[in-house]
């Protein structure tokens, strides 16, 4: 019998309900919820700045109202990395919930140590550097305010809440594949040298992690294939893994959306660089010798995965306030639109001279504003939209550009228009990221597993 | 034939291929999966990442890179300095390139003699 892995969660915001029929239809073992992208703990950090009882997802008190008990009564663990900054306070809630729905003996864990914000001092000091990975800076201090500062941690501290017998596991930033490898270790002793298992456990949670990016979800290859109906509602994915380290994706049965050669080759490749070299905390793994084959309806079956020893170091992603900005959306008809652009273009130019504006970028949505000069714009457009993007170091800047832009509101070119959402939005604070590189010594003793239980003492 | 009728006639890399963008800080990649493997070959022969690189523009500031994955037919394009930095500070509508795909699958499939 395989161990059976669900994925419920692909992002802050996903429908994690979709765990349910997987649970009550006794498909899975273990559901794992992914809820942190690279913006996502800046989003959080934010939160956490209004109420510092928050920094976590949402999505943890849906988990904990409606999916917790119904797992709990079955058996089935659940793994979230969905505490993101304040995994303390997810479980906090967990608690709460549990012990309202009286599920005695519930255990939770906390993973926590991949908060490197307040350590940035004694890192630098010692001789960590954090190279931005992209253009090989090192990091300077008092440059910019840093908002996050989180490594990217593996599958160990989740196998080993798991060993104490926890039920719900809730993390910060661990790695997404790590989330889904983390019980495959746990249930069947994997050493964290076997390096082709882990690898295998990991291409796996690659595939999973996504949730309805697998089953037909943002998929070219399913576009003929998949009514709209399905989309509004798939069945989210099943791994089902042999200790040996071979797997079959699946989908919940009963339930929308497929799962083909096709669907699985999109997913591999998402957000893969070399695929010889898919790095994670745990392993390195490699997928230049994996084979697919079908293995009976909405069944794809992934063998031949190979692994290399993991890396010295763990990522890191270091979020710094480089400033704000702002969007303006003006609209411009037919007759002489481009004449009327042009007009526009040089009237903000006026208006703005002399404000501290970083940047000042044009787009023309239907026109360029995906794919730029890639084919040649329409010479005598019926309708002309005009995106104005444009970002300054302080939000007041961009408050008067704003106001200096409406004033000209009647004054403009003819038949222009703005959109009125755009104008009454506020400054956004924009995030620049810094990925780099920590050696692993300077992290993992930091690294901390937390267990408590439900009516009883821990 | 129109002006509209030649661009339609074009054989485009999605007459060949199906594929999907993903982001990572300010890298792409773009996957682009044959459906047989006579059709792979005919990819790895045309779709050279040079001219990638020269069909997306201004959208890919930095080198683009092409793995080749014969085993399940597909390359895997890696563009560098490719999403104005990344989705957090991004001006772009499509902050996280999801469309990227669509501007490989874009291109003719064979390369036109005069500029290429």
């Amino acid at each position: 019998m395989p161990y059976r892995i669900g994925s419920a969660e692909g992002f802050y915001g996903d429908d994690v309900t979709r765990a349910l029929p997987m649970i009550e239809g006794g498909h899975v073992d273990v559901v794992c919820f992914e809820a942190l992208s690279e913006l996502t703990l800046a989003i959080l950090r934010r939160d956490q700045m209004r109420d510092p009882t928050r920094g976590y997802t949402r999505d943890v008190e849906i988990i904990a109202e409606r999916i917790l008990p119904v797992a709990y009564a079955r058996g089935v663990t659940l793994i979230t990395n969905g505490g993101g900054l304040n995994p303390i306070s997810a479980a906090a809630v967990v608690r709460a919930a549990a012990e309202r729905q009286g599920l005695r003996g519930l255990r939770i864990a906390t993973v926590g140590g991949d908060d490197l914000l307040p350590r940035l001092p004694d890192l630098l000091a010692a001789g960590e550097e954090l190279l931005n990975l992209e253009t090989g800076e090192p990091l300077a201090l008092g440059d910019l305010p840093i908002v996050t500062a989180n490594a990217y941690l593996g599958a160990v501290p989740i196998v080993e809440a798991l060993r104490q017998g926890a039920h719900v596991v809730i993390t910060g930033r661990v790695a997404d594949p790590s989330l889904y490898l983390a019980p495959l270790i746990a249930r069947y002793g994997w050493a964290m040298d076997d390096w082709d298992r882990l690898a295998s456990g990991t291409i796996c949670g690659h595939l999973l992690e996504c949730t309805g990016q697998v089953v037909g979800g943002n998929s070219l290859a399913s576009v003929e294939r998949l009514p709209a109906s399905d989309l509004a509602n798939l069945g989210y994915p099943i791994g089902e893994v042999e200790e040996d380290g071979c797997f079959v994706i699946t989908k919940t049965p009963g339930t929308s959306g497929h799962i083909t050669q096709a669907t699985i080759k999109e997913q591999l490749l998402y957000e893969m660089h070399d695929p010889a070299a898919y790095i994670t905390p745990d392993v390195v793994a490699d997928i230049t010798e994996l084979r697919l084959a079908d293995d009976g309806p909405d069944r794809v079956r992934v063998t031949g995965v190979r692994g290399h020893p993991r890396s010295d170091s763990l990522k890191v992603n270091i979020g710094r306030l480089e400033g704000y900005l702002r969007e303006l959306i003006f609209t411009l008809g037919w007759p002489r639109a481009w004449e009327k652009e042009a007009q526009l273009r040089e009237m903000l130019a006026v208006a703005w001279e002399g404000l501290p504006l970083t940047r000042v970028e044009y787009t023309h949505p239907g026109i360029d504003s995906l794919f730029g000069p890639l084919a040649p714009p329409p010479a005598d457009p019926i309708e002309l939209i005009v995106r104005v993007m444009f970002t300054a170091h302080d939000s007041q800047t961009l408050k008067t550009a704003v106001r200096r832009a409406m004033a000209l509101g009647l004054s403009g070119p003819a038949g222009m228009s703005v959109s009125a959402t755009t104008v009454g939005a506020e400054p956004r604070p924009l995030l620049g990221l810094w990925p780099a590189l920590v050696s692993r010594a300077a992290v993992e003793p930091g690294v901390s597993v937390s267990p408590q239980e439900i009516g009883g003492t821990s | 034939m129109t002006e509209a009728e030649q661009l339609h006639s074009i054989r485009r890399v999605h007459d060949l291929a199906y594929g999907r963008a993903g982001d990572k800080g300010n890298i792409a990649n773009v996957s682009v999966i044959a459906r047989n493997l006579a059709d792979y070959l005919e990819l790895r022969a045309k779709v050279t990442a040079e001219r990638v690189k020269a069909h997306l523009g201004p959208l890919v500031r930095g080198c683009v890179v092409r793995y080749e994955l014969e085993h399940i037919g597909a390359l895997n394009f890696v563009l560098y300095d490719a999403l104005d930095g990344g989705a957090t500070r991004s001006l772009r509508l499509d902050t996280l390139g999801k469309s990227l795909a669509g501007a490989v699958l874009y291109m003719p499939l064979d390369p036109d003699p005069d500029s290429e």
